[in-house]
């Protein structure tokens, strides 16, 4: 229950931005009321100038005929805009949220993305701001009109029959009681929904993008039975979700029959009893009234239980919202104005897991316009280090400078800004290819951009595609091959010619003889700048002015290529083992 | 559309029609009530019937009540069963087409859009059927019922009834087929938001790297304000059903209180008929507002449903149709490519051109070749991702275009370039390659893949989970699971496209003597960025723009080749004295 409140409150946070808005709708909401109460009172106006024969008022009928078109043309106008203003209330509500949880993206700890299934954060927010959308604009619609339409029978039944009126009042709410024990219970209900909802999206989501390999292993079966589970838990938390909710309309409409019957019974011994307190006439009004009153309650209850969905997805966006951000950057980083670049990793200790050690006490010298290349077999360590430089993890101990700065001291944009990356793991934007190579430097011209794929070797292939440098790639780079779009990341950051420079297995899918070629446009590139250079290939490695080798997170030779071949240690083996 | 729903119910007959039924059987028992409070009313107490009356008649009112409960909750429980079980089967047999979708179709269409429909689509349909079963039998019921209701009353007054249904039923399909456009509209904007939200996701460290927060957000911020325009006018359209049935049938109350007024004057019809046919106009009138809410979530379900019904309905790709025969594996020839052609669709030039080569059974077959030459396009033409366009492929003699793809891909192991692993532990990923395979096989495809180092790194052993993706594993790591993936199968064909581009030389030395090792009879496909992956392969393909340039051994082509030395002496420079020492 403190949960939903704090939910509500958040949820109020974002509608309070469009008060203005809500005002209107309520405005409009009492408008459409007032008419659609008004025209019953208009035609009942007319039918009683219609006596019977020759004593018919057409004359006084026609007025009053002219008033009901007259409204009826206002109501429908302050009904449609009534409409417009609530998708307009609930749209914008869904996306400022939206807006909210994607920003969001940007500021969180990679520790708390990586530990994510992606498909249950977009299930957050996608689906489950779509729900809670849904859930205010019902809100909106059914809640306002509502709430009015009982505000307005009440004033209208206190000023006729104020006794009357007070003992309706008393026993009516009886069913809000009723509709909010259910809606208790449903909440966790549709938590649960939710929840397996967003089980089920990772499960599409794995499996959708990885559709290929599920079908060079023929495991489309077992897919479709981890999908098949997954679907099985959310149709049946569904089916609980939905069928307890909705049974809050019939309860409550028939807590409402049972007040409706006692108070006729009551009503009638009473009359029964004593005609002179109350009339056959009182009581048929009294209970026309009771019946008029309950109908917007019954419609309430309803939206109270239905809404308790969108308060469960909105739980799940705004947990999203609240995660833990990366600690604030200093608000005067320092400038990386004229950086030069001279990097120290000073007794560097990380890990992903406390009780899993990686790096320890780890010493690194890379002076500016060095040029250093990382090897060693897989999982020692090298791609963390590449996430430590750029700040993706922060060092659970010892510091990385920049220039004798720590790290820390610059903001991350800054301090990236510097730095240019090429990871083994192509990602590409869905856009052009122009707007990709642009990704990292925005304001290049076309024609930078056309040097720099061809400092890529890239040109020529562009060159070729259906709309060269207009060609759109779709998502992740569909249709072209990992060595070119391998080809598109490295022009990508030769147009942004950083101050450092990663490449982490940048050319791994490229073939050797191209490589070569962009080998030596990456010198040109970088002469005088540092770079780190994860790399297998000897050909990447051996021009390196230091060679760092590195096994189970820990430094185990350094020295330029012909030093530590001399020395026939881990790095000679390493690096002979490619004749074998 | 709706024949389609239709088959979705199917098993739900029951639900569907007991849902809408009770819900109308409770709207029956509802209209006693008046009735019982009249009889308590006129008999009880003008009557003199007494007390005992009243209290009958109240037992009357609540058991009514209960009925009422009863029926109400039992119609619930229909509908909720019936929509949320149509919406269960709807997404099953969407999900079981894209798993036979084809390579092509699933680079077309893309992940986001095929996610978004198979979630926020499918959640919009379920969420549409079932307010259209727990209401839609009641609007047109009163509806009509009112009308009939009307002309019991007075014949000749009814005929407004009679023209006014019409026209409302024009408004309220009308307004349901414009707006059911603007909700795909709308359902489009929203994949490109769903596709913004997966991009950012996936290329989390590129967007960082490169500083572009801000222009993502930008993009993003963009892409929201388009949904929000696209729903804003959808809304806006939709929400004309009430307001224009409610001018329609206010117009039509006009006419018939003036008609009515006329008849009354003249002696026709007598004041209290005329307050009842009014009373059925103003049932109407009421009815409507709650179908406009109805019309909206129904149109809105529909647009999804068409969406969701366009991917089931897509023609089968001929290459993954299961028929077919049975690959035979007798034939000494275990691959031949005959003049093969390939153009993707919707590329301009062809990725693979006149390409010939035979593979005999127990042959390692190296292809080498520049970034974009077509390596990958031709092995992804073994299993079948892709058929030829012109020219032919054979597997043991038989054209693939003939045989099951889901038989040719048991025969085939692949390890392709973009190592892709899912949830699950490392024993799980590797038994993909062979269901019943014992721990022993496992670890016996692990060791051939030199990962038996992984495992004395996890706790769990084989059973160490990979995470989503594989994200627990290193780069490495995770390409030696794919690998023992394809090796644990021991199929006939082996084809590794470039999987040993994230090991060290170490690691991918002794994985090329381990599967040498383990060879046999198998045909081993290598398709290596550098030279020595494939130096010791029976053949070498040399790929150069889509065509085989050269093919034969590592010395003949040393001879004939220039292509073919340039990648040697690329990896190898000419005079390394290392390179003559061994």
């Amino acid at each position: 229950m403190r949960k939903q409140v704090s939910t509500i409150k958040t949820l109020m946070k974002y509608l309070g931005a469009r008060k203005y808005w809500i005002l209107v709708s309520l405005v409009l909401a009492l408008g459409s009321v007032g008419l659609s109460l008004y025209i019953p009172v208009l035609t009942g106006q007319a039918v009683d100038l219609a006596l019977g024969r020759g004593t018919v008022d057409m004359a006084g009928i026609g007025g009053i005929l002219l008033k009901i078109g007259v409204c009826a043309g206002a109501l429908a106008l302050v009904q449609w805009m009534m409409s417009a203003v609530n998708n307009r209330l609930s749209f914008d509500t869904s996306r400022d949220i939206r807006l909210a949880a994607f920003r969001k993206i940007a500021k969180l700890p990679l520790k708390t993305i990586d530990a994510q299934p992606l498909g249950d954060i977009v299930s957050r927010v996608m689906s489950d701001v779509e729900q809670l959308s849904d859930g205010v604009l019902m809100g909106f619609t059914q809640l306002f009109t509502g709430v009015i339409t009982i505000l307005g029978t009440l004033i209208f039944m206190l000023v006729k029959q104020p006794l009357i009126a007070a003992a309706v009042v008393v026993v009516t709410p009886l069913s809000l009681v009723v509709s909010s024990f259910i809606a208790k219970r449903t909440y966790s209900m549709f938590k649960k929904q939710s929840e397996n909802r967003g089980t089920l999206t990772a499960i599409i989501d794995e499996s959708v993008s990885g559709m290929k390999t599920v079908k060079a292993f023929s495991q489309e079966e077992t897919m479709r039975g981890r999908f098949r589970a997954a679907n099985e838990n959310l149709r049946a938390s569904a089916l609980r979700a939905i069928f307890f909710s909705s049974i809050t309309n019939p309860a409550t409409r028939f807590v409402n029959s049972v007040v409706y019957a006692l108070v006729a019974v009551i009503g009638s011994l009473f009359a029964i009893a004593r005609p002179r307190v109350m009339s056959v006439g009182d009581l048929t009004c009294f209970l026309s009234y009771a019946s008029q009153y309950t109908k917007p309650f019954n419609e309430i209850s309803g939206v109270v239980a239905e809404f308790q969905n969108a308060l469960a997805c909105a739980a799940r966006v705004f947990e999203f919202i609240a995660e833990e951000e990366m600690t604030p950057d200093p608000a005067e980083g320092a400038s990386v104005e004229g950086l030069k670049g001279d990097v120290q990793i000073e007794d560097l200790s990380f890990s992903y897991e406390p009780d899993r050690k990686l790096i320890e006490h780890l010493n690194l010298s890379a002076p500016a316009g060095r040029r250093v290349a990382i090897v060693g077999p897989t999982g020692c360590g090298k791609t963390t280090l590449i996430n430590l430089l750029m700040r993706f993890y922060e060092p659970d101990a010892g510091r990385i400078t920049v220039d004798g700065v720590d790290a820390r001291e610059y903001g991350r944009e800054a301090l990236r800004s510097a730095y240019g990356m090429v990871l083994q793991d192509t990602w590409l934007m869905s856009g052009t290819v122009r707007e990709n190579i642009r990704f990292g430097a925005p304001d290049a011209t076309d024609e930078q951009v056309v040097e720099a794929a061809q400092a890529a070797h890239a040109h020529s292939f562009i060159e070729r595609l259906p709309d060269g440098y207009d060609t759109m790639l779709t998502e992740d780079g569909g249709g072209l091959s990992q060595g070119q779009k391998q080809l598109i990341c490295i022009a990508r950051v030769m147009l942004k010619t950083p101050r450092i420079l990663i490449l982490d297995e940048a050319t791994s899918s490229i073939d050797t003889r191209t490589e070569l070629r962009i080998q030596d446009a990456f010198q040109r590139l970088m002469e005088g700048r540092t770079s780190f250079v994860v790399a297998h290939r000897l050909s990447t490695i051996r021009s390196a002015d230091v060679i760092v080798a590195m096994k189970d997170g820990r430094i185990m030779e350094v020295g330029s290529h012909e030093e530590l071949l001399k020395k026939n240690g881990f790095y000679a083996d390493l690096y002979m083992s490619q004749y074998r | 559309m709706i024949k389609k729903l239709g088959t979705y119910l199917k098993g739900y007959g029951r639900e569907s029609v007991l849902g809408p039924l009770f819900k109308l059987l409770e709207a029956l028992f509802e209209l006693f009530v008046p009735l019982v409070v009249a009889k308590m009313i006129d008999q009880g107490i003008r009557g003199g019937e007494g007390e005992a009356y009243v209290w009958k008649m109240g037992g009357l009112l609540l058991l009514l009540g209960v009925v009422g409960l009863v029926f109400s909750i039992t119609a619930q429980y229909f509908a909720a069963r019936a929509s949320v079980g149509f919406a269960s089967r709807l997404r099953e047999t969407l999900y079981d087409r894209v798993t036979r979708l084809s390579a092509s179709q699933l680079d077309r269409i893309g992940s986001s859009r095929l996610t978004q429909r198979l979630t926020g689509d499918v959640d919009q349909v379920q969420n549409g059927l079932n307010l259209a079963l727990r209401l839609m039998l009641r609007s047109p019921f009163v509806v009509f019922g009112s009308m009939i209701m009307a002309f019991t009353v007075d014949g000749k007054s009814a005929w407004i009834f009679a023209v006014m249904i019409p026209a409302l039923s024009i408004v309220v399909f009308g307004v349901m087929a414009w707006s059911l456009k603007l909700f795909k509209r709308s359902q489009a904007n929203m994949d490109r938001v769903m596709n913004l939200v997966r991009e950012n996701l996936t290329g989390v460290r590129v967007i960082r790297a490169f500083g572009r927060d801000g222009s993502e957000n930008a993009r993003f911020t963009d892409a929201s304000d388009k949904l929000n325009a696209s729903q804003r006018t959808a809304g806006r359209v939709s929400a004309l059903t009430n307001p224009l049935t409610s001018v329609i049938v206010n117009l039509a109350l006009i006419v018939l209180i003036h008609t009515g007024a006329l008849r009354v004057d003249t002696g026709t019809l007598s004041q209290g008929q005329l307050v009842a046919l009014v009373n059925y106009m103003s049932q109407i009138l009421v009815e409507l507002i709650k179908l406009a809410n109805l019309i909206v979530s129904i149109s809105k379900a529909l647009a999804c449903f068409d969406r969701v019904q366009t991917v089931i309905d897509l023609p089968e790709d001929a290459t993954e149709r299961a028929a077919g025969a049975a690959l035979d594996r007798a034939a000494d020839v275990a691959v031949r490519f005959d003049h093969v052609e390939l153009v993707y669709p919707g590329a301009g030039a062809p990725s693979l051109e006149d390409v010939s080569f035979v593979a005999h059974r127990g042959e390692t077959i190296g292809i080498v070749g520049p970034t974009g030459s077509g390596k990958s396009s031709l092995v992804n033409l073994i299993p079948r991702f892709y058929d030829a366009t012109r020219g032919s492929v054979e597997l043991y003699g038989q054209d693939v275009k003939r045989l099951s793809p889901e038989d040719i891909r048991r025969s085939v192991g692949m390890v392709p370039q973009k190592t892709v692993l899912f949830s699950g532990s490392i024993a799980d990923n590797v038994r993909w390659g062979k269901t019943d395979a014992s721990d022993a096989d496992v670890l016996n495809a692990i060791d051939g893949a030199q990962g038996t180092d992984i495992l004395s790194k996890k706790n769990e052993g084989m059973n160490a989970p990979v995470g989503q993706g594989g994200r627990a594993l290193s780069g490495g790591q995770r390409q030696r699971v794919a690998i023992a993936r394809a090796l644990v199968r021991n199929a006939d064909i082996l084809i590794l496209d470039d999987s040993a581009s994230a090991l060290d030389f170490a690691t991918d030395a002794r994985l090329r003597a381990a599967i040498r090792a383990r060879q046999g009879s198998q045909t081993v496909f290598i398709v290596s960025q550098r030279a020595s992956g494939v130096r010791y392969a029976d053949r070498i393909l040399v790929m150069d723009e889509g065509r085989v340039s050269a093919q034969g051994t590592h010395e003949e082509l040393m001879q004939s080749s220039a292509l073919y030395r340039e990648i040697y002496f690329s990896q190898f420079p000419e005079g390394d004295h290392v390179c003559e020492s061994r």
